[in-house]
């Protein structure tokens, strides 16, 4: 019986599709000399000095390193891994908090354990708990970076003004700038992420000088955002901007714009990450720069600096060339390579050594360091992403009159209670 | 009995033998239909886009949505952004097309200029917007330069303002794109039916609302359809100029998407974000090309 022309063209069409659909994936290479890295975009400088110096140690042996933005390297990652053709080592996020963070990537069994690598037992015992899960790690890192006001010593010079150890130091100091025509704070809080830096930087001492337990508490359901040295922290944000230390319109300021505004000198400094020392220079060749931990009481002794690995490495649990993959995590974990990697990008060493020569700008950084008195990142250690994407939002909110501090802080807690 | 390319079916359209039709059916088939089928499936699942088998949720995404208060502004964001993107898009579009309709000597370049950011990746056009944008950037500038500086604003910043701010950079970049259609309509309108018009003693603006409106319907299906569903659909220009923010007041629904899936792994409830996405797009567009087809036939 012939069949109609319908059921024909249905049949002839599945037919096809299925052929099509049937073209499966592949996996990543196993060639013994070549391995694949994938890296942050921002990292870019950094991986190419330790690239270069692994291949000359290595004759014969071939590193391609594809960079990517955060967002995109978050989400090719996940999908490369599910489907078993990831690179050999990558980018992984220490601690929780984001799509591409350790806690997320572990469990799904995509990461290599790295317990046994020569550089796993002299990973510093403060960043422990960002590159392992259940007492075994899984993570090089790679740099260490720290939260602060980094600023222009001509500016401050401009203004009359010097590096303030306390709280009440510091506002005057944002009348000083005024007075002399110029902010004391470039804020781009048009950015969502720049939004969390200032939150951090005095969350470090309100929340953390008198209780370092705090999110192993948080963890536990033990306290809140709510009622914590958060609430302090952020409503010491507002009368930041109510004192006028920031820019006039920090909503429609961008990261990059802020940057400038300090290279231009219409900003003393800017509340920033380490790494952000690299980009001035380059919009202000020669400039001076200088980094202090921003004070959020009177007490000089209190005052806690954010400070946390900032880039770290996984190894494919499914490489194709494991060994290489492992050989080429060693030399990241080695002193040479964390050298390498941290003498073009403005930040430390995220396994301390002796010969290392920090910026000098980084200074203050390494003695809080040394003294044991940094915080790491709050988000390596939340439970999920959307704490830190509320934060973002609330944080705006707070700028615009649209929330205020108390809801602000409900809004916090509640994203930290969602699976 | 095989078909004939072009034969008549009881006097309708001309039908195309199956085997024509296959090869482009199945590629649509298994790029699109498939994976669209395959992927709407994991928004009744609990999915976090690395798990391979996730488990059965029923509606629960659904029901999240019901009392997610980011989504439900994301939704009043977009359907704002839609309707004021298609009024005012539509509105300049049909007014430059009737200027450069006109027997004026620059008619030409005038096209070119007008439609010129109609070519320009909206990513790049967004970039360059935020900086005139800026507090210190140019469109301030200009207006302190003027003596106007009252008129000065935090164009991306003001969550009051900030909305309208991104969809006057999509009216900028697509009025010429909606002027071209119209163009088109306009020169297909035959030059004797506005001098027979004339001559039964219309004015200017009778022949217009008489003449060139009902004539100008099928243009104006088009383009109230494309401005729509773009509208509707409206992402990039939000990504790069605030996106979402300032807390939340420009989100649309596909920025919502765009976070709970590649920033909070929520992967299913992203995918029944998209669901009802595609479900509201569906049925405005089939909603609206309804009313205008009936409208066309009616003029």
């Amino acid at each position: 019986m012939p069949i109609r022309t319908p059921g024909r063209l249905a049949a002839t069409v599945l037919t096809a599709a299925l052929a099509l659909s049937g073209c499966g994936s592949g996996s990543s290479t196993s060639d013994p000399n070549s391995l694949e890295v994938a890296a942050n975009a921002t990292d870019r400088t950094a991986m190419d000095a330790v690239v270069a110096a692994f291949e000359q140690a290595n004759p014969g042996k071939q590193v391609t390193v594809t960079y990517a933005d955060t967002d995109q390297l978050q989400s090719t990652l996940r999908t490369q891994s599910s489907s078993g053709t990831g690179p050999d080592v990558f980018t992984v996020w220490p601690g929780n908090g984001n799509p591409g963070a350790l806690q997320v990537l572990q469990p799904a069994g995509y990461l290599a354990d790295l317990s046994d690598r020569p550089f796993a037992g002299a990973i510093p015992a403060a960043s422990r708990e960002v590159t392992q899960v259940e007492g075994r790690t899984y993570l090089v890192p790679a740099n260490y970076s720290g939260i602060g006001v980094l600023y222009t010593q001509p500016a401050l010079t401009a203004i009359g003004g010097q590096e303030p150890r306390t709280w009440d130091e510091l506002i005057a100091l944002c009348g000083k700038a005024r007075a002399n025509g110029k902010v004391l704070l470039s804020l781009g809080n048009q950015t969502p992420w720049v939004t969390q830096l200032v939150t951090y930087a005095l969350a470090a001492t309100t929340v953390y000088a008198d209780d370092p337990g705090f999110a192993g508490k948080m963890a536990a359901g033990q306290v809140r955002f709510a009622d914590s040295g958060w609430r302090v922290a952020l409503e010491k944000y507002q009368e930041l901007d109510r004192a006028g230390c920031f820019s006039d319109q920090p909503l429609g300021t961008s990261y990059e714009n802020s940057l400038k505004d300090v290279a231009q000198g219409k900003a003393v400094g800017v509340v920033q990450v380490a790494s952000s020392l690299a980009q001035i220079r380059t919009e202000a060749p020669g400039a001076e720069l200088r980094m202090f931990a921003l004070p959020a009481g009177n007490d000089p002794a209190k005052v806690r600096m954010p400070g946390a690995i900032s880039a770290a490495y996984g190894v494919n649990a499914k490489s194709g060339n494991p060994d290489l993959a492992l050989k080429f995590a060693d030399f990241l974990g080695s002193e040479q390579g964390q050298n390498l990697y941290n003498e073009q990008g403005g930040t430390l060493p995220a396994i301390p050594n002796a010969s290392f020569r920090a910026d000098p700008a980084l200074g203050v950084l390494d003695q809080h360091l040394r003294a044991g008195t940094t915080v790491p990142f709050m988000d390596q250690l939340w439970p999920n992403p959307k704490v830190q994407q509320e934060h973002f939002s609330q944080v705006q909110k707070l700028f615009s009159g649209s929330a205020t501090v108390p809801q602000a802080l409900e809004a916090l807690d509640k994203a930290y209670a969602t699976r | 009995m095989a078909t004939k390319l072009g034969s008549r079916r009881r006097g309708g359209p001309p039908t195309a033998p199956w085997w024509f039709l296959a090869p482009a059916l199945a590629f649509f088939v298994f790029v699109v239909v498939v994976p669209s089928v395959q992927g709407a499936g994991y928004a009744f699942t609990d999915w976090d886009g690395i798990t391979p088998a996730p488990d059965f949720a029923g509606l629960d995404n659904f029901r999240t949505l019901l009392d997610d208060e980011t989504a439900r502004l994301a939704l009043v964001n977009t359907l704002l952004a839609a309707a004021g993107i298609t009024v005012v898009q539509n509105v300049i579009g049909l007014l430059l097309a009737l200027g450069v309709h006109a027997r004026i000597r620059s008619r030409t370049v005038l096209r070119v200029f007008f439609f010129a950011p109609a070519v320009i990746t909206p990513v790049v056009t967004a970039y360059l917007w935020k900086y005139l944008y800026a507090p210190e950037g140019a469109i301030n500038a200009l207006f302190a330069a003027l003596g106007l500086g009252s008129w000065q604003q935090d164009w991306l910043g003001d969550p009051d303002l900030a909305l309208w701010s991104v969809v006057a950079v999509v009216i900028w970049q697509f009025a010429g794109y909606s002027m071209v259609i119209f163009l088109a309509g306009l020169q297909s309108i035959p030059q004797e039916v506005h001098e027979a018009a004339a001559l039964d003693g219309a004015g200017a603006l009778g022949r217009f609302w008489h003449v060139t409106r009902p004539m100008l319907a099928p243009a104006m299906t088009i383009n109230l359809m494309l401005s729509v569903i773009g509208g509707l659909k409206l992402f990039d220009q939000v990504w790069v100029m605030t996106q979402g923010g300032p807390g939340g007041a420009t989100d649309t629904l596909s920025t919502v998407i765009y976070r709970q899936a590649f920033q909070f792994n929520d992967f299913a409830y992203s995918i029944a974000l998209a669901l009802v996405l595609t479900v509201l797009v569906a049925v405005i567009s089939a909603v609206q090309y309804r009313g205008l087809r009936r409208r066309e036939d009616f003029s």
